[in-house]
């Protein structure tokens, strides 16, 4: 065998091998209840922000901690406790995307997504 | 309905434009097509592609005139510009859209083919290139086509008015017969008017534009079954591809630190990447071509990148414009409802790259049929995902017989002493770190395909896969110029390359053992001390690489620079590699906090001290520093916020060193943006951005001075502690003027105080005395205020089974000092990075005029 056929198989099987070790440890999607089964996994969880629930945000107290609640996918409502200061433009988010575990009742979250009505196109989010 | 003030003729002339580019196009592929096999019809091929050169230059300049002249009644002009806006803009207001970024990849592409059109004239490459390119651009002029084939659209058009546009017609501002003299645009989204916006998106479509040449030249030698002339040719350009598209790529990470908050200059976006995957791949092809025009073989390697590094501007052209990663980016085009014919884009020329790699005319023909049947099941029947799949197996066991049967294999082995074997090794290492990013960058497309819910990759993980394929990369870059082609003594070789290797080992080590292994190197998890030494193994293999390559310009080319484009351009990669590496990997925070809580057992993931709180006139110690928030100003849509940077002289006094004014721009289109601000140091920057801010002017009335705010509720036991923003204050005991038994006997008046020990800043500490009042069962509580202070409390409410109160607290609006929330960072080195950009883009601008002297084509025959 040539050494560069041996060469291709050690390549191709550290790509196999890359992308099935990856795929076992990347983070998923989830709702709350999944996160709640799993408290010590780190899920993405989508949902929208609960308006009717109060949110705390005392700079004072801590710059890095923002409290609110979300309603995931399925409607189930968790209190949030985001660890970085409280995004610009909050209440416009139309859907959040939240990064981080369950730990006891509150989900916590180390990082957030907020896809706000209007990014960069925005006559192209269609209007009803 | 009449309108009156319409400009109706720029639209059709447009529209004229762009219906004639796309015939011209198609005319010309198909006249080249017919070249092949009778030379009679190539003026006509060639005219046809002036024509349509032609015509994009008239959709672009009546586009252009458009905006230049405020025709409001077409929706891009609208959408994309206003009477308002400075003129230095009206280019960024070209291409904000994806209708004007398609035109200038169109454009760039027509401009490319112009050239080769004329550099290949009456040659053996001029078809099939040329009938590449015309294909291409039939493809991309129906990108902006705006019709509608039964039910499908193809393409947005730009020129479309805005009463006819599905988001617009209705709308009551263009209902009126003279609503044109009344109309003004949306302008230019503020975010992206700066240079960057006028620079960073030609350079990157060019780039783009250019990784077609050499998939041309691909296509061609299948056509033309000649494997080996080609390289010659498209070698320079390959190159400049490498160039331009390298350029971009690192100006959109200059952009994304300069001017956007994403806390740093390359944040692994999945749009980032899409253009990160191509240039890799294409940088791949170079070498591979290198190694033929040296040594000759790697035929098929070359022949697959050139044609992957195309097909893969495709897919990423599919992933951001299609809308399919969604949540996964932060900056990805909103879909415009072309997914269906982008998909079919990609498709298509990967069914042109195979149909054409199969030589035998029974096996294309059977992959034709397959090809058009599975296309036909998939839109019938809800079979498209599995015939997808199905047709993607077949065409890769195509490549692989292919491969196997059509390409010349080498009779000898390649020496492990050559410089082919390294060079192809690299591209290798190369290819497969371009294939770990797009699966990572992929997972959207891989959850729609297989029904998974894999969430896209954090940045550090991105890191941690590619340290390897870096460090592996640039050890190679390190050693493969010093070995010659076909056969080096190893001998000779490893006393060369070893002085470099050990002057780069010691010099790393002193540099990287106190950078990463003594502080926390004995405390770290698993996982991060592995980062850490990938960081360290990463710094000394390109310190090795920038030395070895600097030795051998100086040893072996003797410091002449123009035949050292290679060696060059490789001492700016290893550089760039060794500034992301130290900036990355020592980017510290200065901002922390001193909040005390913390929540346990979540992990360092959850390090929630990166922002401090200033408040306007305190000074407070951050890092080396002393920060002083003085201010803010707002000028137009932004609001900078003055952050004084100050330092201890030798008499031990504050002194203003700095003063750093972070933006938030309170952008109406798209909500408010944080601008960083940055102070450049040669060894270092400091770079700071403002988190969460109040934008309003703050009323300084002395009516407004004494009010006070709303008034919040707290709840807490004994000892328990509310912040206000003057003071600390603790709900100290609670005194009753009766005993639970004097209460029961006489129930007409009870009055409990509350003791609250408020403390400031300079430890005065006061007492306030809220009552609590039950009089004939009813709740008269009595307020309570402390003067010098300015908080006003009321105590409401007993909780006795919990041994809860409850107060409300209420501040003079006075005492509440305008307050921000910043986030700093010190990025070491950061210009190591930059320099190496520099120094790369050098280098392969003169590799290319290298190449270009070097193999000069013979004059091919006229």
């Amino acid at each position: 065998m040539k050494k560069l056929h041996i060469i291709g198989i050690v390549i191709i099987a550290i790509a196999i091998g890359v992308i099935f070790v990856s795929l076992k440890n990347t983070s998923k999607y989830a709702d709350f209840a999944e996160a709640m089964a799993n408290p010590d996994t780190e899920y993405h969880v989508v949902g929208k922000l609960d308006k009717n629930q109060p949110q705390f945000y005392e700079p004072k107290v801590n710059p890095d901690e923002f409290i609110f609640s979300m309603l995931d996918n399925k409607g189930v409502q968790r209190q949030v406790v985001l660890h970085k200061s409280r995004p610009q433009d909050f209440e416009k988010s139309e859907q959040i995307v939240l990064i981080g575990k369950m730990h006891g009742e509150q989900f916590h979250a180390n990082d957030i997504l907020m896809k706000c009505p209007s990014k960069y196109n925005d006559a192209n989010s269609r209007p009803n | 309905m009449e309108y009156a003030g319409e400009h109706l003729w720029a639209g059709n002339l447009g529209n004229a434009f762009v219906v004639l580019s796309l015939v011209a196009a198609l005319v010309s592929c198909f006249t080249y097509l017919l070249a092949s096999k009778n030379s009679a019809y190539l003026a006509l091929a060639r005219a046809a592609f002036n024509v349509h050169s032609f015509s994009v230059i008239g959709i672009a300049g009546t586009l252009f005139f458009m905006l230049f002249n405020h025709y409001f009644e077409y929706q891009y002009v609208y959408q994309h510009s206003n009477t308002t806006m400075n003129m230095k803009y009206i280019l960024s207001c070209f291409w904000e859209g994806q209708e004007g970024s398609f035109l200038l990849w169109t454009f760039w592409n027509m401009v490319l083919g112009l050239i080769l059109k004329k550099q290949l004239k009456g040659g053996d490459w001029e078809v099939p290139v040329m009938m590449v390119f015309a294909l291409v651009q039939v493809f991309l002029a129906s990108m902006i086509l705006g019709i509608y084939l039964i039910d499908y659209k193809i393409g947005t058009n730009p020129f479309m008015l805005l009463r006819d546009h599905p988001d617009y017609a209705k709308a009551p501002f263009i209902q009126g017969a003279d609503y044109v003299s009344k109309l003004n645009g949306r302008g230019l989204n503020p975010l992206l008017m700066n240079y960057w916006m006028t620079i960073h998106p030609p350079t990157l479509f060019l780039g783009f534009a250019s990784t077609l040449i050499p998939f041309a030249f691909a296509i061609g030698a299948f056509w033309n079954k000649k494997y080996n002339e080609w390289q010659t040719i498209a070698l320079p350009w390959t190159y400049f591809g490498i160039l331009i598209l390298g350029v971009g790529i690192l100006m959109g990470g200059a952009w994304a630190y300069e001017a956007l908050s994403f806390g740093g200059f390359w944040a692994w976006d999945p749009v980032e990447n899409s253009s990160l995957v191509p240039w890799l791949v294409l940088v791949a092809a170079g070498h591979t071509m290198i190694i033929n025009k040296n040594k000759g073989g790697s035929l098929f390697t070359t022949h697959f990148l050139a044609i992957c590094s195309f097909l893969l501007v495709l897919y990423s052209t599919f992933l951001t414009r299609s809308g399919i990663l969604g949540n996964a980016s932060v900056h990805a085009f909103t879909d415009l409802g072309m997914t269906g014919q982008l998909v079919l884009y990609v498709l298509t020329f990967i069914f042109i790259s195979v149909a054409l790699l199969v030589r035998s005319p029974l096996l294309r023909s059977t992959y034709m049929v397959l090809s058009f049947e599975l296309a036909v099941f998939a839109s019938l029947y809800d079979f498209a995902k599995l015939a997808l799949m199905g047709w993607v197996v077949v065409s890769a066991i195509l490549i692989v017989y292919a491969y196997v049967f059509y390409f010349p294999k080498e009779k000898e082995e390649e020496d492990l002493f050559s410089r082919e074997f390294w060079i192809f090794l690299g591209s290798l290492v190369l290819v497969l770190s371009a294939l770990i990013i797009t699966f990572f960058t992929s997972t959207p497309v891989i959850n729609k395909l297989f029904g998974t819910e894999l969430a896209p990759q954090k940045v550090p993980e991105y890191n941690r896969w590619m340290a390897p394929f870096a460090i592996a990369m640039i050890l190679l870059v390190a050693a493969a110029q010093f070995l010659k082609y076909k056969k080096t003594e190893p001998k000779k070789f490893l006393k060369r390359i070893a002085l470099n290797f050990f002057v780069s080992l010691v010099f790393g080590l002193i540099c990287c053992i106190p950078l990463y292994f003594m502080h926390g190197y004995a405390e770290a998890e698993a996982g991060q001390k592995w980062d850490l030494i990938s960081y360290a193994l990463l710094f000394i293999a390109s310190v090795f690489a920038a030395v070895a390559n600097f030795d051998y310009f100086l040893a072996v080319l003797k410091g002449k620079v123009m035949k050292s484009g290679a060696s060059i351009a490789h001492i700016g990669f290893a550089l760039i590699l060794l500034g992301a590496l130290i900036s990355t990997s020592k980017k510290t925070v200065l901002s922390q906090n001193t909040s005390e809580r913390k929540v346990s057992g979540l992990g360092a993931d959850f390090d929630d001290k990166k922002s401090i709180l200033l408040t306007q006139g305190d000074t407070l110690p951050m890092g080396p520093y002393f920060v002083t928030y003085t201010g803010k100003k707002r000028e137009g849509i932004n609001v900078s916020f003055n952050v004084d940077y100050l330092k201890r002289n030798e008499q031990k006094e504050l002194e203003l060193d700095f003063t750093l004014s972070p933006l938030i721009q309170d952008n109406p289109r798209m909500g408010r943006a944080a601008e960083p601000a940055t102070r450049h140091y040669l060894s270092r920057d400091i770079y700071t951005h403002v988190t969460y801010a109040d934008l309003e002017e703050r009323d300084t009335s002395s009516k407004a001075r004494n009010a006070y705010s709303s008034a919040k509720n707290y709840i807490g036991g004994m000892g328990d502690t509310i912040y206000s923003s003057n003071a600390i204050i603790v709900i100290d005991s609670l005194r009753s003027n009766l005993s639970q038994k004097e209460y029961e006997k006489n129930s007409s008046s009870i009055e409990v105080t509350a003791v609250l020990r408020c403390m400031d800043v300079n430890s005065n500490v006061y007492k306030v005395y809220p009552k609590f009042v039950i009089k004939n069962s009813i709740i008269i509580p009595q307020e309570a205020v402390c003067e010098p202070l300015g908080l006003k409390f009321v105590f409401w409410k007993i909780n006795p089974e919990e041994g809860h109160v409850e107060i409300t607290m209420s501040e003079k609006v006075v005492n509440s000092k305008d307050f921000i929330v910043m986030e700093a960072y010190v990025f070491p080195y950061i210009n190591i990075l930059w320099l190496g950009s520099l120094i790369m883009a050098i280098g392969t601008a003169i590799a290319i005029v290298e190449r270009i002297r070097k193999f000069r084509p013979t004059k091919v025959n006229v």
